[in-house]
């Protein structure tokens, strides 16, 4: 799952760009609205948290005008003002989910999770698909005969973002696009050797190849 | 306070009046004078043509020149009559024929005029005049018929007198217009000020006269200070939220480092100082920036707000999606800002929600000059004897426990700063019912 973060005050994009990043996601940080209005157009983010005050152009702008060209990624704003009426208008504007200002990194990480698993069309709880279930706060899979097996963080990504989207062919570069941020050095060859390690962990038959194509999750 | 244009009106109409009252007998005494005047300056020549015609004979007798009178004389009842004695005759014209008229003698010199009943029930005005001629005393009486000159005068009069009554009326009339027409802008500006505190306006439109035209300028320099004041105030408090806010997080972040969690007691102890500092800035912040007293603004849409919220709640509460109802009566306004309306309905429906198993209600109607808003969910409610608990700890405001009854804490502040009134009940649906009463006029 790839993140956009945007937040202005530098010090706590970091501490938020780590925070989410432990917790498995690829994140992209902008620090202005401009950059964050034409990175969240370009790049295929799986999700936005966006921070409605930003110098250069209000979050609440830039997410009007991602909806106006049609731009559906889900978003999760922040806001420090929490009040009403920005709520109103943030939920009008079209935003997914609204977290106030000062949070807790679980209260964040709980909120984007089930804005991924409602905007991929899974009913909230426990991450449940053709018998695995994964903890994703635990960033570990349980198998339909019970055994708990660790994942690697790149593994955790990957199985997460297949899990996100069972029975849908999945090619090697959206799953790159997907699970490293942007400044990481993307070989799609590398994927290869991420997703034979799954394999190992949850069984072969659950991710199958599709030549020239690329994965399949779930679906025999 | 009395009306500037009856009290206009009422002066002008007095005025009016007294002037053309004064005019007019004014104007009935002239005349009267002047026919006066003029009716005894011909009587007088009359006399001194008849003392002219008297020739007295030897014997105390006295003839009249037929020839140098007027036919006048001669005619009976012609209206022009005379009279003339000596010390022992008298003679009179004609036209008497067989009346006559009250003659006293005068001496020489002696003039005297009267009015008397004449033949005919004829006015008659009369001059008798004493004189001395060849050695007799001679009083002469000349008469006029004054019945068609009185009642000349008297047409003339009556006639001048519709003629001042119908120019009054006009003139009453048209000053009542020209007064209505002069204070026009300020009936406009009365209009342009319900609208304004009505909120549809922003500011007075109209124009008014010389006189009136700075103090609305004022006005809406006032009104457009206040604006902005307030804008700016909100966008610094915002800023400074922001702010606060922002840090707090990063001591949440701080607290979770990997490095204190070890020490599981400092960071919750850090976690509850960020918290309570979070509820107070939360808090006091949007005491802050409550408005009170409503500014000129928009005009609230209720409806509009209350379906916008109503969505955004049950965005919030996606996995419960509660059936929210409204029902706002047709007339109602909403006297005040529509922000602190939208943190108000918005805590209310909130807490509603929270505690709904799957209907909120949301009634608006006015009674009694407030605007009144009950929300009703149909959850478990609240216990009788904590129903009080409820507004005291609206009440006992900073010792609000942290985490519970922010969101009632922040209506009660919003109804506080309206001088409105809250209520806690039992819903007929099952759970907890609120009332809120705002005044309609602030």
């Amino acid at each position: 799952m790839r993140l956009l973060l945007v937040e202005d005050d530098p010090q706590m994009g970091l501490v938020l760009q780590n925070a989410l990043h432990e917790a498995g996601y690829a994140v992209d940080l902008a620090v202005d609205g401009i950059d964050a209005e034409a990175l969240g157009d370009i790049e295929p983010y799986d999700l936005i948290v966006l921070d409605l005050g930003l110098p250069k152009r209000s979050g609440m702008e830039v997410l009007q005008n991602w909806r106006s060209r049609d731009n559906h990624v889900p978003v999760v704003i922040l806001t420090a003002r929490g009040s009403w009426e920005e709520k109103v208008q943030g939920f009008k504007a079209g935003a997914d989910d609204y977290v106030a200002k000062p949070f807790q990194t679980e209260e964040l990480l709980a909120r984007i999770s089930a804005v991924l698993k409602r905007s991929a069309g899974i009913s909230g709880g426990p991450l449940q698909v053709a018998g695995l279930q994964l903890d994703e706060d635990r960033q570990v899979v349980t198998l339909e005969s019970g055994e708990v097996i660790t994942l690697t963080g790149t593994e955790f990504r990957l199985l997460r973002y297949f899990m996100l989207h069972p029975g849908l062919v999945i090619s090697k570069s959206r799953l790159t696009e997907h699970v490293y941020d942007y400044d990481s050095d993307r070989d799609s060859n590398v994927i290869e050797v991420y997703v034979n390690r799954l394999r190992q962990k949850v069984g072969n038959d659950l991710i199958q190849t599709r030549r020239g194509q690329g994965y399949i999750f779930g679906s025999a | 306070m009395s009306s500037l244009k009856r009290r206009l009106s009422l002066g002008l109409t007095f005025t009016l009046s007294l002037l053309l009252l004064l005019q007019w007998a004014l104007i009935s005494l002239v005349i009267e004078r002047v026919t006066e005047t003029q009716l005894l300056e011909r009587l007088e020549s009359e006399t001194e043509g008849l003392l002219a015609s008297i020739e007295v004979g030897p014997d105390n007798t006295f003839e009249l020149n037929a020839l140098r009178l007027s036919s006048l004389y001669q005619r009976p009842f012609s209206g022009h009559y005379f009279v003339v004695c000596t010390e022992l005759y008298c003679k009179q014209s004609r036209s008497l024929w067989d009346e006559s008229l009250p003659i006293d003698r005068l001496n020489s010199g002696q003039t005297r005029q009267s009015t008397v009943a004449g033949p005919h029930d004829e006015r008659l005005f009369t001059l008798s005049r004493g004189f001395y001629k060849q050695d007799h005393t001679i009083t002469i009486l000349v008469a006029q018929n004054i019945s068609a000159l009185d009642d000349d005068i008297f047409q003339f009069q009556m006639l001048y007198s519709l003629a001042c009554a119908i120019g009054l009326v006009l003139i009453l009339m048209v000053q009542w217009l020209i007064v209505g027409k002069a204070l026009q802008p300020l009936s406009r500006i009365q209009q342009q000020l319900s609208r304004l505190r009505r909120g549809e306006t922003q500011k007075i439109d109209a124009e008014g006269p010389e006189e009136i035209q700075p103090m609305i300028e004022e006005l809406n320099r006032l009104l457009n200070a206040t604006a902005r004041k307030t804008q700016r105030s909100r966008v610094a408090l915002g800023n400074l939220a922001h702010a606060l806010k922002t840090r707090l997080t990063l001591l949440n972040q701080t607290a979770e480092h990997s490095a204190l969690k070890q020490f599981p007691d400092i960071q919750a102890s850090l976690n509850r100082v960020s918290h309570d500092m979070g509820q107070s800035i939360e808090r006091e912040l949007k005491r802050a920036r409550l408005l009170g007293s409503p500014l000129p603004g928009q005009k609230v849409d209720l409806e509009q707000e209350i379906a916008e919220l109503s969505r955004t709640l049950q965005l919030l509460y996606r996995d419960k999606s509660p059936i929210i109802d409204w029902d706002i009566a047709p007339d109602v306004w909403f006297a005040g800002d529509r922000e602190d309306l939208l943190e108000m309905l918005g805590n209310l429906l909130d807490n509603a929600c929270k505690w709904c198993r799957k209907r909120v209600y949301i009634k608006v109607f006015e009674q009694q000059k407030h605007c009144c808003f009950v929300v009703e969910d149909d959850g478990k409610g609240c216990a009788e004897d904590k129903l009080s608990h409820l507004t005291q700890r609206g009440f006992r405001a900073d010792e609000s426990v942290p985490g519970s009854g922010l969101g009632l804490a922040i209506v009660y502040d919003i109804v506080d700063s309206y001088s409105g009134e809250m209520l806690f009940g039992q819903s007929t649906m099952g759970g907890l019912k609120v009332e809120v009463k705002l005044p309609q006029t602030l």
